[in-house]
């Protein structure tokens, strides 16, 4: 693959400090490789070393006869953004006051993304987020004014169709300024054999007493890769949450770095997996309480079946200042075959001494009783299994308030 | 003519895991319209006989013969026991998170009715007859929408368990220590639950070792059951007479 940032016809060469980020990043990601085996944040998730060499970057025109401007039919309102096969095709337009979208290439046009890019996490630290900021072109800067409550949520669908196998960079940084409330909701799906790499990467800013609900569905291709990062700022009083679902493709995995800055600053990440083949999910989190008074919570609940593989990292990390603050996390995963394995990492570092934190994980069957109970009762074995999956990831999608949202998350299961 | 609907010969079965033996012989007839209790002291496997009779995977039956209504019980799933009409209402109702009452009564009515070929109820079918019927047992709409058995009282499960009877309309029930954990008013609304599905179409095999329930639900005939058979049969009679003089005399009689 070529990794040349350099050059006139370049994206980003006439921008000086566009280029030294990309420059630095671009070094970082050749001095450091991709994750092995030995990498402990990736030990169970690592990729081949070659990966890479299947896909092509350079962008290519796509013949899907204007299909990539037709709105979905969803069953929430929202304001829908596109982008297909990694090239960004449809941004929302006519928003209401407070509110700016735009392509990521003209936000770095007029620097006014500066402060942002690359500033919630540092070059060197995620390996795959390095690979994005010294290639990626594309992506959106979304910023939400101050005390701007946007009503429907901003609905940003990444769709890859047949093609040369292709690696999407993809950069978005999402700025919420003080008390902003903003929903987002992220979809990725594809035509069945696409087969492709997605690398996103999400810089997410929460301000002082912000709200941001965040949404993901990973409903890639069975060929799929899917890596995302979001790194995520939080401020005095502001409340991140976020869920994501993966549906089964070759390999994904999320990972969420979430520093609660300020005082009374919260996250709450959630998360459900349902794996039937050979696939691989991961879904990682490290949230850091770097101030007292911040507030943290985690439910992810699996279900794996056949042979396939499930990773949750879980980190706490408490900071000595951060008295008075709570962490929460719980892994919960159904295995309901002997070929599908779990690996799971809670970790927790406390720094402080007045906190509370908890995490746990476990790993089960369907319960016989309950199983004989429904069979007694008339209903066939397969329904009663059925029905208990269903009741089993119910805990973690309760947990949505937005019914409809909920069920639209489940569909893809 | 009387009817036979159950028909159990020189039964033997016990625990799938361990192979241990603990139903050893058992004969029972059953026919319809009669009220059958069987008694005896712990332990002496009277769980278990429900359990093999509905199919529960646990336990494996190892000679003899269980026939219902010309089936051949052994070679159905528990399921399509159910379906055929035997309910247990069991010892202690399982908890299902997540699965609400409702919801379950209606996956369990509708699973019955396909298997029988009548056509499913419609979500305002099922809740016109689920609302009538929960009345009976005092059972609140609030405590339908709860997730089943979660949380709810002893009193609670027993009177589910019936209002399930009474929904289900089995053509056997089982009931095994139904009488467990109830207060003399919840015990009422049992037995009177249990009295008004009583038919001379259907029959009742209680399991208990109190007397409390068949002095309300009076069983035509009472066996005692020991060490995985039926060492003596009798009618209230005996009963009664087990509750002043217990096991002891016919336990040795049996040695």
């Amino acid at each position: 693959m070529n990794l040349n940032v350099d050059g006139e016809n370049i994206y980003g060469a006439d921008i000086p400090w566009l280029y030294a980020l990309r420059k630095k990043a671009r070094d970082a990601f050749v001095k450091n490789g991709l994750p092995t085996a030995k990498t402990e944040a990736w030990k169970y998730s690592y990729l081949p070393s070659g990966i890479l060499d299947e896909f092509t970057i350079a962008a290519e025109p796509h013949h899907c006869d204007g299909h990539c401007h037709e709105k979905e039919s969803l069953p929430f309102d929202c304001r829908q953004i596109k982008f297909c096969n990694g090239s960004l095709e449809h941004i929302a337009h006519d928003l209401p006051r407070g509110v700016m979208i735009m392509p990521l290439i003209e936000a770095v046009e007029n620097a006014e993304i500066k402060p942002y890019l690359n500033k919630s996490f540092a070059v060197g630290e995620f390996p795959f987020a390095d690979l994005n900021t010294a290639l990626a072109e594309q992506g959106l800067f979304i910023v939400i004014g101050k005390e701007t409550e946007l009503q429907e949520p901003i609905y940003i669908h990444y769709h890859q169709h047949e093609g040369a196998p292709k690696l999407n960079n993809i950069r978005n940084v999402i700025v919420l300024e003080k008390g902003a409330k903003a929903t987002i909701i992220e979809d990725f799906d594809a035509k069945e054999d696409a087969h492709y790499f997605n690398n996103i990467v999400n810089e997410i800013y929460v301000g002082t007493d912000a709200f941001l609900q965040h949404y993901t569905r990973q409903n890639e291709a069975a060929e799929a890769r899917h890596v995302a990062l979001n790194s995520v700022a939080v401020k005095a009083g502001g409340q991140y949450r976020d869920f994501v679902v993966h549906n089964e493709c070759l390999y994904a995995r999320s990972e969420s770095y979430v520093c609660l800055k300020q005082e009374n600053a919260s996250a709450e990440i959630n998360g459900a997996y349902r794996l039937q083949n050979s696939g691989h999910s991961d879904i990682t989190s490290n949230i850091r309480h770097l101030a007292p008074h911040t507030f943290s919570d985690q439910l992810v609940k699996g279900v794996l079946d056949g042979k396939a593989h499930g990773v949750f990292q879980g980190q706490i990390h408490i900071a000595p200042n951060a008295q008075q603050t709570e962490g929460r996390q719980l892994h919960r995963a159904l295995v309901l075959s002997d070929g599908a394995e779990v690996d799971c990492k809670p970790e927790l570092e406390i720094f402080a001494d007045d906190v509370k934190c908890s995490h746990g994980s476990t790993c089960g069957d369907l319960d016989a009783e309950q199983l004989f109970y429904m069979q007694s009762r008339g209903i066939a074995l397969d329904d009663a299994r059925q029905i208990l999956i269903a009741a089993y990831l119910n805990e973690v999608f309760g947990k949505i308030e937005d019914v409809a949202v909920a069920e639209w998350l489940k569909s893809i299961f | 003519m009387t009817q036979k609907l159950l028909e159990i010969k020189d039964l033997y079965a016990g625990v799938a895991e361990s192979g241990k033996e603990i139903i050893k012989g058992l004969n029972l007839t059953i026919n319809a319209g009669e009220t059958h209790a069987v008694m005896g002291p712990n332990g002496a496997g009277k769980s278990t006989l429900s359990y093999v009779l509905t199919g529960k995977p646990d336990y494996v039956v190892t000679g003899g013969s269980m026939r219902f209504a010309e089936h051949d019980l052994t070679a159905l799933k528990p399921e399509e026991r159910a379906a055929l009409g035997i309910f247990l209402s069991m010892q202690a109702p399982v908890e299902i998170p997540g699965v609400t009452t409702q919801n379950f009564l209606k996956h369990a009515i509708n699973a019955q009715r396909k298997y029988n070929n009548l056509p499913e109820l419609d979500a305002a079918e099922f809740l016109k007859l689920l609302r009538s019927a929960a009345k009976n047992f005092d059972i609140s709409s609030e405590m339908l929408k709860r997730e089943i058995n979660v949380g709810f009282s002893g009193g609670e499960k027993k009177r589910l368990e019936i209002l399930q009877l009474s929904l289900l309309q089995p053509k056997l029930a089982i009931l095994d220590e139904a009488d467990s954990g109830l207060d003399i008013d919840a015990l009422k609304i049992v037995s009177q639950g249990v009295n008004q599905w009583h038919t001379k179409e259907n029959s009742l095999l209680i399991i208990t070792h109190h007397l409390d329930l068949l002095r309300q639900i009076k069983p035509d005939f009472v066996h005692i059951y020991a060490d995985g058979k039926i060492i003596k049969t009798g009618d209230m009679a005996l009963a009664e007479e087990l509750e002043t003089s217990g096991y002891k005399n016919y336990l040795d009689a049996a040695k």
